[in-house]
């Protein structure tokens, strides 16, 4: 809710949204900062009632009292969470593949079967990817090869990432080159290649064999049992690392909840922990592709969803209190974003979301689309988020296409009229290509969006364990490792 | 099937109900300056309430749209003019 309240002029506060939660309220403004007062506090600064002067000083020293803002301050803050806005698309989705030998529940990248290079993307589309890439005025460049599986695609794969290689020691751009793999198709010679190329690995696991197995079936052999090889592998590789000239990241793992996820928590955390994952991505299934078909045999409400993520959540913050190191992702970039007014770089909470002006998909036959999501609703057979075409298609054409500028009006908070007056609303986004699958338009229909009642209900149970000491102290440390 | 009605223009302003029309393409509409609808198409009487809640969803965003387009306009111009990498939008 929205709130400006003029009759209380012994304070002459500025406008704030307000939302009620366990055990309090939760102010926020658009500097983006925040209060959680009482429930009896707040309802003193509605009446307009004097307020004990230690609550006066927070509330001025956040931005909510006009007469006491300090504004270079209050605006820096502001500058930092959305630094997004000065710099240009960043990350660079490569699709390098159709093929995969997986044919997981919830694929939402419209892979297609193993046999056949009909989808594989072609040298001369990856090159001229790779200089629209470093056409972004950003300073910093994310190339991040998906699929289908991107190994399947290895001769472009090689070549194209000793191409961005040089571009970048010509351009002065830092380089960050990310894989995300099943790691099915890998082997010593080609994780080489990547660990001296200082590529990032990243994994699915979903958690056990028997969950995991369940939602990524392999017909080649044990899905599970290749993921974890790998992922011990390349630990293996980076806790051992000494006097090389490159550096070797620790591999990190996605985990898409479905169904068959429900009421296994603790095994899937303990699966993480065991493998020495420090870091754990509670992600729901998006309605695209796959997910959206077989919705019934592996979706769930957002209730279920966030009974799932409490649970988890609850238990990662007791494994903490015990000493062991593993934090959950979603958590540590709404806190970061929160507490150290920083963008964590996760373009689908951000206003406008990172559709061409942060992030840019390339696909396998060269057309261009906004964001990943919106290259997948282009396999079904709808281009509506489609800015281009790499062999047509100038960088300039991308950012200018009405696909980008559909993107940026529709997932702007001040146009969305639930948005503007949640108090979520400095640190959350909407995303128009999963607004427009659920609900037939990229505006959407917030209200009875299930994203937002998945993103609002996280926002609760954070700001509600914040309430708490400890849990509190252990949620606020991972802000620190995000950094 | 064919459905006449009226609808209150001091609640529903003209350009809302045209924007609904547009969303609802299951009827066709004929919609006067003074808000005489007619509603043409299978279960016309379902069309035309459906154009009046549609219309107060459209009503909802312009009313927004007539407040906070300023600020809404400067975020998007900043954002697609530092991707376009024009200098004017970091100052």
């Amino acid at each position: 809710m929205a709130v400006k309240i003029k009759e209380n002029k012994k304070l002459d506060k500025t406008s704030f949204n307000f939302r009620k939660i366990n055990g309090g309220v939760v102010l926020s403004n658009d500097f983006g900062c925040h209060c959680v007062l009482s429930e009896k506090d707040f309802e003193k600064i509605l009446k307009g009632k004097k307020i004990p002067s230690y609550l006066e000083e927070r509330l001025s020293e956040a931005g909510f009292i006009s007469k006491k803002m300090d504004f270079d301050k209050l605006f820096s803050g502001w500058q930092k969470k959305n630094s997004f806005l000065y710099t240009g698309p960043g990350l660079n989705i490569f699709v390098l593949t159709l093929r995969c030998n997986h044919k997981c529940l919830y694929c939402q990248s419209g892979a297609l079967s193993q046999n056949g290079k009909k989808s594989d993307m072609s040298w001369q589309t990856a090159k001229k990817s790779v200089d629209m890439a470093f056409s972004s005025p950003n300073p910093n460049i994310s190339i991040e090869f998906q699929g289908g599986e991107p190994l399947a695609n290895w001769p472009v794969l090689e070549k194209t990432v000793k191409y961005a290689r040089k571009k970048q020691k010509d351009s002065k751009k830092n380089l960050f080159i990310a894989l995300v793999s099943n790691l099915s198709l890998m082997d010593e010679k080609k994780a080489e290649f990547l660990l001296k190329n200082e590529i990032s690995i990243c994994t699915s696991l979903d958690g056990p064999s028997f969950i995991h197995n369940k939602n990524r079936p392999f017909s080649l052999g044990n899905s599970h049992s290749l993921t974890v090889k790998w992922i011990k592998y390349f630990m293996k590789r980076h806790d051992e690392q000494k006097d090389l000239s490159y550096r070797i990241f620790k591999p990190s793992a996605l985990l898409t909840v479905s169904k068959n996820s429900l009421g296994f928590h603790k095994e899937i955390i303990d699966e993480y922990v065991s493998l020495g994952l420090e870091s754990i991505f509670f992600r729901p299934l998006s309605p695209i592709g796959y997910a959206a078909k077989y919705w019934d045999k592996i979706g769930y409400n957002s209730k279920e969803f966030l009974s799932f993520y409490r649970k988890g959540l609850e238990y990662i913050i007791s494994l903490n209190l015990k000493g062991k190191k593993i934090s959950e992702k979603t958590a540590q970039m709404l806190l970061t974003k929160i507490f150290d007014f920083k963008d964590p770089g996760f373009l689908d909470l951000r206003c406008p979301c990172g559709a061409s002006v942060g992030q840019i998909a390339y696909n396998w036959d060269g057309s261009i689309y906004t964001c990943d999501e919106g290259r997948m609703i282009g396999w079904e057979g709808d281009d509506f988020f489609k800015a281009g075409d790499i062999n047509k298609s100038s960088y300039k054409d991308i950012i200018n296409s009405s696909a980008t500028k559909g993107c940026m009006v529709t997932s702007n908070l001040e146009n969305q009229p639930m948005c503007f007056r949640c108090a979520y609303k400095p640190w959350c986004g909407v995303c128009p290509a999963v607004n427009y699958e659920a609900q037939k338009t990229p505006w959407g229909n917030i209200i009875s969006s299930q994203r937002c009642e998945i993103f609002m209900g996280i926002f609760d149970i954070l700001f509600e364990l914040l309430g708490k000491k400890r849990e509190s102290e252990v949620l606020k440390s991972w802000i620190s490792e995000d950094k | 099937m064919k459905f006449k009605s009226k609808a209150d223009t001091s609640v529903y302003s003209l350009e809302a109900l045209k924007l609904a029309s547009y969303i609802l393409d299951e009827w066709q509409f004929k919609i006067s300056t003074f808000g005489e609808i007619e509603v043409d198409g299978e279960n016309p009487e379902k069309g035309f309430k459906e154009l009046l809640n549609e219309a107060l969803n459209q009503q909802c965003r312009i009313d927004l749209a007539s407040k906070n387009s300023k600020i809404a306009n400067i975020i998007i111009t900043k954002a697609v003019l530092s991707a376009l990498g024009e200098k004017e939008a970091n100052k």
